[in-house]
């Protein structure tokens, strides 16, 4: 196996009792450094991976490996891994000081050395002069960097994090974010994140798992991920798209809302049915006779930096548009879109079909 | 307004007066030099002296308090761990028995059990005595941990038990440093509680205490039918006195407790 691989999943899955799988056949393998994030809804499966490779549940079937050993049967407390927990699951009864401390004081360090480690944990974190305060005193945020300082002071291979930010407000989050990809970049050790915000996962992931009923759905770095979505759930899950029906010609030429348009993927079946996806920022609105689609205005919101506006076509079709312009409700607008806006998905494709796809006609994903 | 907020508190002085009213009669006479519970004489502290120079009386006392010691200690090892095991069992209809049974024993009238204890001891063949009271009160103050530990395990967190594996903690690490300092305040007060519960016993400890051997609460029984003496007044005084101590250290420290609980919420 080669050097840089530290973990893999091979043929995962994970099932309890008579239940349906809440993992199936999930195979993946992650690079020493690399910053993932596990992305998709509730439910999806993405906690009971960072479960899995944190120990405190074991795989049914398959095998997990670490530096190329099988650690299946590892119990979680010999595993050179630590996790961030949703919760923070800081200890109620300990200080800051001994909360960060515990891992040390279990390995029965020297008090010297683990005075001098917790303090620089905590520096780490933006929290020094702090040690003796209670748990129960601090903010949301400051819990998170004392289990931040807690999990990075055992120096681990691997730091995984549940959905940390999930309890902050909006403003304490994107501040915690900065935080995370620095602290990531810092130690230079793998980060797997779970999350159900896709903003999150695409400003801060260096790869992207998007999983859902207990599949991965397509994996690859936040720009090919948004870009490309492999169908309809990756394009709906990862920001807002526009995703409508229509027919794929021949290469490079696509079929939908009765006109014919320049595109640029190719491989299909000749007259293969397809669905269309184009990004709401990616439209442009023109004069109604100057578009290459021809919409009606039926609603217009003001978000702050852009205007969400909703239109509709003639086959009744809802397109979502983002413009920092702002348009008259009720009037008939021209949307215009270049030939690599449109990004057209096979039915059922599966993430590796796609692949395949991509390479027949020279593996261009193109950057957004 | 002044006046239906008057009436509630009127209430409930009523309801406290009567109910402590015995119990300050029996302490009010226990300095009475007269000897008898209707004509207060002069004041005198003969019937405490009395009490206190007498050694039967003080090795009673003695048995009373280490028994209460002994059966609270050892119970509140017991409920803590049987606490855990039932938050632990995964089987929801065997986790209800468990505790079902739990609460049977505290409900149950405490006749019922001494009797049945006596019948228990006497088929085995313990002899009764020390050893029987000893057992039969730390049978009765088990549940009595098991219900006072069981909500702060409850609301423990699960992910605080994964939090200490993650950080290296093996199965006795987890218990040492995680759970038993976070369930403390509930294992204080069922140690409490037994404490009192024990050193009050009269019902269970009269079927199992044998000839020879005697708790308080029996021997002041023997002692009221014997005749009326004004040491069982002081006894009493004095053994209400303990309670009330008992009653105060175990409020506050649930106070203390219910502190700290009160910081967790406002974070």
């Amino acid at each position: 196996m080669p050097e840089h691989i530290i973990i893999r999943f091979e043929n995962i899955t994970k099932q309890y009792d008579n239940d349906p799988p809440v993992l199936t056949d999930i195979n993946f393998e992650l690079e020493r450094g690399k910053f993932y994030t596990l992305l998709g809804p509730s439910g999806c499966g993405k906690t009971t991976i960072i479960r899995l490779i944190a120990g405190f549940i074991q795989p049914t079937t398959g095998g997990i490996y670490f530096e190329g050993k099988k650690i299946n049967h590892i119990s979680p407390d010999k595993r050179r891994v630590n996790t961030i927990f949703q919760d923070y699951a800081l200890f109620p009864h300990l200080n800051v000081f001994e909360n960060v401390a515990f891992g040390l004081r279990i390995k029965k360090m020297k008090p010297e050395l683990i005075k001098e480690k917790v303090e620089e944990a905590l520096r780490f974190v933006n929290l020094k002069g702090l040690e003796n305060r209670e748990i129960a005193g601090m903010s949301g945020g400051q819990q998170q960097r004392v289990a931040v300082a807690r999990a990075i002071v055992n120096e681990p291979e691997v730091l995984l994090l549940d959905e940390p930010l999930s309890a902050l407000d909006l403003k304490l989050r994107s501040e915690m974010q900065y935080e995370l990809k620095e602290l990531q970049r810092n130690l230079g050790i793998t980060f797997v994140f779970v999350t159900h915000d896709q903003e999150e996962a695409l400003a801060l992931s260096d790869e992207i798992f998007v999983l859902n009923n207990g599949a991965i759905q397509q994996r690859g770095t936040p720009t090919d991920i948004y870009d490309e979505p492999v169908n309809k759930f990756v394009a709906d899950f990862i920001g807002e798209s526009n995703i409508i029906p229509g027919v794929m010609i021949d290469d490079y030429l696509v079929e939908f809302v009765g006109n014919r348009f320049e595109c640029v993927d190719k491989g299909f079946y000749p007259d293969e049915p397809a669905e269309i996806v184009i990004r709401p920022e990616d439209l442009e609105i023109t004069e109604e006779d100057q578009g290459k689609l021809q919409v009606y205005v039926d609603s217009q919101l003001f978000r702050g930096v852009h205007y969400e506006i909703c239109c509709y076509d003639k086959d009744g079709n809802e397109w979502l548009v983002h413009s920092t312009k702002k348009v008259a409700v009720g009037s008939k607008i021209g949307l215009d879109f270049a030939p690599e806006d449109i990004h057209v998905m096979r039915l059922g494709e599966t993430e590796d079909e796609f692949d395949k796809r991509l390479e027949s006609y020279g593996g261009v994903r193109h950057a957004g | 307004m002044g006046k239906t907020k008057r009436l509630p508190s009127i209430y409930l002085a009523i309801v406290f007066i009567v109910l402590y009213a015995p119990i300050f009669y029996l302490i009010y006479y226990s300095f009475n030099s007269a000897g008898t519970m209707h004509s207060f004489e002069n004041f005198t502290f003969d019937w405490y002296r009395e009490v206190f120079q007498d050694t039967r009386l003080f090795i009673i006392l003695l048995n009373t308090l280490v028994i209460a010691l002994l059966s609270s200690v050892i119970s509140t090892v017991i409920g803590v761990v049987g606490a855990i095991a039932i938050t632990r069992t995964r089987e929801k209809r065997f986790r209800n028995a468990l505790l079902t049974l739990n609460n049977v024993m505290i409900v149950s009238p405490d006749v019922i059990i001494g009797a049945s204890f006596l019948a228990f001891f006497v088929m085995i063949g313990i002899k009764l005595g020390f050893g029987s009271v000893l057992i039969s009160h730390i049978a009765f103050c088990v549940p009595i941990v098991v219900l006072m530990v069981l909500p702060n395990l409850e609301e423990m967190s699960p992910t605080l038990i994964d939090a200490a594996r993650d950080l290296g903690a093996s199965t006795w690490d987890v218990l040492i440093r995680v759970i038993i300092p976070y369930i403390s305040p509930g294992i204080l007060g069922g140690f409490f509680m037994a404490l009192t519960y024990s050193l009050d016993d009269f019902a269970v400890t009269f079927f199992v205490t044998g000839s020879g051997f005697s708790t308080l609460s029996v021997e002041i029984y023997s002692l009221a039918r014997r005749g009326i003496s004004l040491t069982i007044n002081a006894l009493s005084t004095l053994i209400f006195l303990i309670t009330l101590f008992l009653v105060i250290g175990y409020y506050i420290i649930s106070k203390q407790g219910m502190k700290l609980k009160e910081g967790g919420i406002s974070q």
